[in-house]
């Protein structure tokens, strides 16, 4: 029998109302893709390798363990090759590719040309990077950050120096690049406002070979601590190197690049790396007594387990790569996939329980770091990339 | 203060003084100034930490592998970048293309050699003084340039051959002289005279690919001081520019320093736009 076209009709529109008030629960067992943008290459792939570690480990875990609600997680990784257009291209190929969230840029140069291209297109994105405008709710409502601020960074080093070492006359040098000089500028004001007296303030050419005419005027301004502000380990080391030639005996408190194994490499005496505190985070940092506390004890031994190498990174650059999949994880569970959702569970996250760091976000302060977590410790106490908090802290 | 005035001032004016004579030699052979005389200073900084600290060569090996590694930038930059606009000198395209090499050069050292600055190993075993080897280094290296070149220009038969080339090239040539070899082996000469400069003040600039720049600029300041292709000036603009800046380090500071320098570099060059050692030219008409 021929069929009308009021029939098929007729059947068409039966068929979708059915499909519609019948639908069967079948669960998604498409993978959840995690968009990931670390520098594996090039300048600043020491802390994208420290980082991926974390990550690479944190995934390996949760899709052993079943996935996210039987989803298995699928990272799509692309190097950024330290290299903010490189990191843009490939921000636009995972926008592209509908992944779920975006994990990165690792460092700030790549995040400044990232975040607001995330934004334009909705992508849910966290990363780890410290320049404070990277996070605005206004601006990038789908953005957050799951490490300090570099105001954070800077306070603890204040904090640290003018009422823990409690030194009041401070001398603040930095090398001429942008970072360099925008620490000098936010930090002097934040130092003045705890009732700190600045002696010194200076902006020097990293390259400049010989920093004895700088630390003298800081020497005869009266100067009981010095906070150099640049990531330079050689224009680092010089200060270093020139404090312990002339024999003066201040603290040197600042970026972290001052417990770097590149500034080790160019002191002149060991010795010269004593008083020397570097900011890092309470976490993964030895406390009074040399011990971790117990959570990072326990993920230390699942890296050793896991035969992650420690020898050549931080155990904070690993610390926030393995919790920020763990982060996703709770998120997920909580809500599913959509992103709103994501953001509104992120919006209201309270504490999520990191190696690195308790991370808190509300629907205005997309910066999910505490501020006691922030600390200094001693460069020259380096072990199995943590070192002890510096003294005071306990007292 | 005086005293670290003087032996920081001397050592670095010395280097600077080493790549202006680079520049000279350069420029003395194919009347081009080859802005990779910094790089060349660089490089050989960095060749020394790369063969003597990393692979662990004798410190006479790595030195002589480091000057090796200059004199073959040095060909390479007459062939690469000099001989292909020596027949257009006046349109300075030699500017572009010594710049571009030198770039590629620094470029390629960051991404083999890293951005950070990385130690450069102590030659000599000695106990650290005031009058540390850091800054007589430089200084006897800039007197062994002097007093070589002296010999080499006064007393050999290739040393004339050089001065005639510096002087009249087509003269030169048309007496029979290899005018091709001869700039090639200026500009091997210069590359080893500037790898030189880096290897021997290698502790105070550390193995850096940023000092190529820093070392081009502030290079070239004695070359326009002391007068172009004058070696003599660029010693003496070199150790003075050395000292002025370091007084200016220790008087002013920071940037202000490089502020100070420059202001009365181009005070000298409107007093004397030939250079304090440099003679003015009569220009044909």
């Amino acid at each position: 029998m021929p069929i009308t076209r009021r029939q098929a009709l007729a059947s068409a529109g039966a068929a979708a109302l059915a499909s519609g008030l019948a639908k069967p629960a079948i669960a998604n067992s498409d993978p959840i893709r995690i968009g990931y943008l670390p520098a594996l290459t090039g300048p600043s792939s020491s802390t994208g390798v420290g980082i991926s570690r974390g990550t690479q480990l944190a995934v390996q875990e949760l899709n052993a363990a079943g996935g996210i609600n039987g989803r298995q997680i699928e990272l799509i990784v692309r190097d950024t090759q330290s290299d903010p257009t490189k990191a843009v291209n490939a921000a636009a190929e995972l926008t592209n590719q509908q992944v779920n969230v975006v994990f990165g840029p690792l460092n700030s140069g790549e995040s400044l040309a990232v975040v607001p291209l995330l934004a334009r297109s909705s992508t849910l994105q966290v990363h780890p990077c410290w320049v404070d405008s990277l996070t605005d709710p206004q601006k990038y409502p789908m953005c957050f950050r799951n490490a300090p601020t570099n105001q954070q960074i800077g306070g603890a080093a204040n904090r640290y120096v003018v009422e823990v070492l409690n030194k009041k006359k401070i001398a603040v040098i930095s090398d001429t690049t942008g970072y360099g000089t925008a620490s000098v500028n936010a930090y002097v004001p934040m130092l003045k406002a705890r009732g700190a007296d600045v002696v010194y303030q200076g902006n020097v050419d990293a390259a400049n070979p010989d920093l004895k005419p700088e630390l003298l005027r800081m020497q005869s301004a009266g100067a009981e601590a010095i906070m150099p502000w640049s990531v330079n380990a050689g224009f680092l080391s010089r200060v270093i190197n020139t404090r312990g030639d002339m024999a003066w005996d201040v603290p040197i408190c600042g970026q972290t690049t001052l417990g770097s194994g590149q500034t080790k490499a160019l002191l002149e005496k060991p010795e010269y790396w004593a008083k020397v505190y570097p900011n890092n985070f309470k976490p993964v940092c030895y406390g009074p007594g040399g011990k971790l506390p117990d959570r990072t004890t326990a993920f230390l031994d699942r890296l050793r387990s896991a035969k992650v190498d420690l020898s050549d990174t931080l155990l904070w650059w690993v610390g926030v790569g393995y919790d920020s999949p763990y982060m996703f994880a709770q998120a997920i569970k909580a809500v599913g996939t959509e992103p709103e959702k994501i953001v509104g569970y992120f919006n209201q996250m309270k504490s999520f329980p990191g190696v690195y760091g308790d991370i808190s976000f509300t629907p205005d302060r997309h910066n999910g770091y505490p501020d006691d977590e922030v600390v200094m410790v001693e460069a020259n106490s380096l072990k199995d990339g943590a070192f002890n908090v510096a003294p005071g802290y306990a007292a | 203060m005086v005293e670290s005035i003087v032996l920081s001032g001397l050592a670095i004016g010395c280097i600077y003084a080493l790549i202006g004579i680079t520049y000279n030699v350069m420029f003395s052979a194919s009347r081009v100034f080859s802005f990779t005389a910094g790089t060349l200073g660089m490089l050989g900084g960095v060749l020394g930490s790369l063969f003597i600290a990393r692979m662990g060569l004798p410190v006479v090996v790595g030195f002589a592998l480091a000057l090796a590694g200059g004199a073959i930038l040095g060909i390479v930059t007459e062939i690469v970048a000099v001989r292909p606009v020596l027949k257009s000198l006046d349109q300075h395209l030699y500017v572009l293309s010594t710049l571009a090499l030198a770039l590629i050069v620094q470029e390629f050292t960051a991404i083999e050699w890293g951005t950070d600055a990385r130690p450069f190993p102590r030659l000599f075993d000695l106990a650290r003084v005031n009058f540390d080897q850091q800054f007589w280094l430089p200084m006897l290296a800039c007197v062994v340039v002097i007093v070589g070149l002296e010999l080499l220009y006064r007393h050999t038969l290739v040393g004339h051959a050089f001065l005639a080339i510096a002087e009249d090239s087509f003269a030169a040539r048309a007496l029979g002289l290899p005018e091709r070899g001869l700039r090639m082996a200026s500009y091997a000469l210069a590359g080893v005279i500037g790898a030189l400069a880096g290897f021997a003040g290698g502790e105070m600039l550390l193995a850096f690919f940023g000092n190529a720049p820093m070392l081009t600029f502030y290079g070239f300041v004695p070359v326009a001081l002391g007068g172009m292709g004058n070696n003599r000036g660029a010693v003496i603009a070199g150790l003075l520019l050395g000292l002025f800046q370091q007084a200016a380090n220790f008087l002013v500071g920071g940037i202000f320093a490089s502020v100070a320098v420059f202001t009365v570099f181009i005070l000298v060059l409107l007093a004397r736009p030939e250079g304090l050692a440099g003679a003015s030219l009569p220009r044909r008409v």
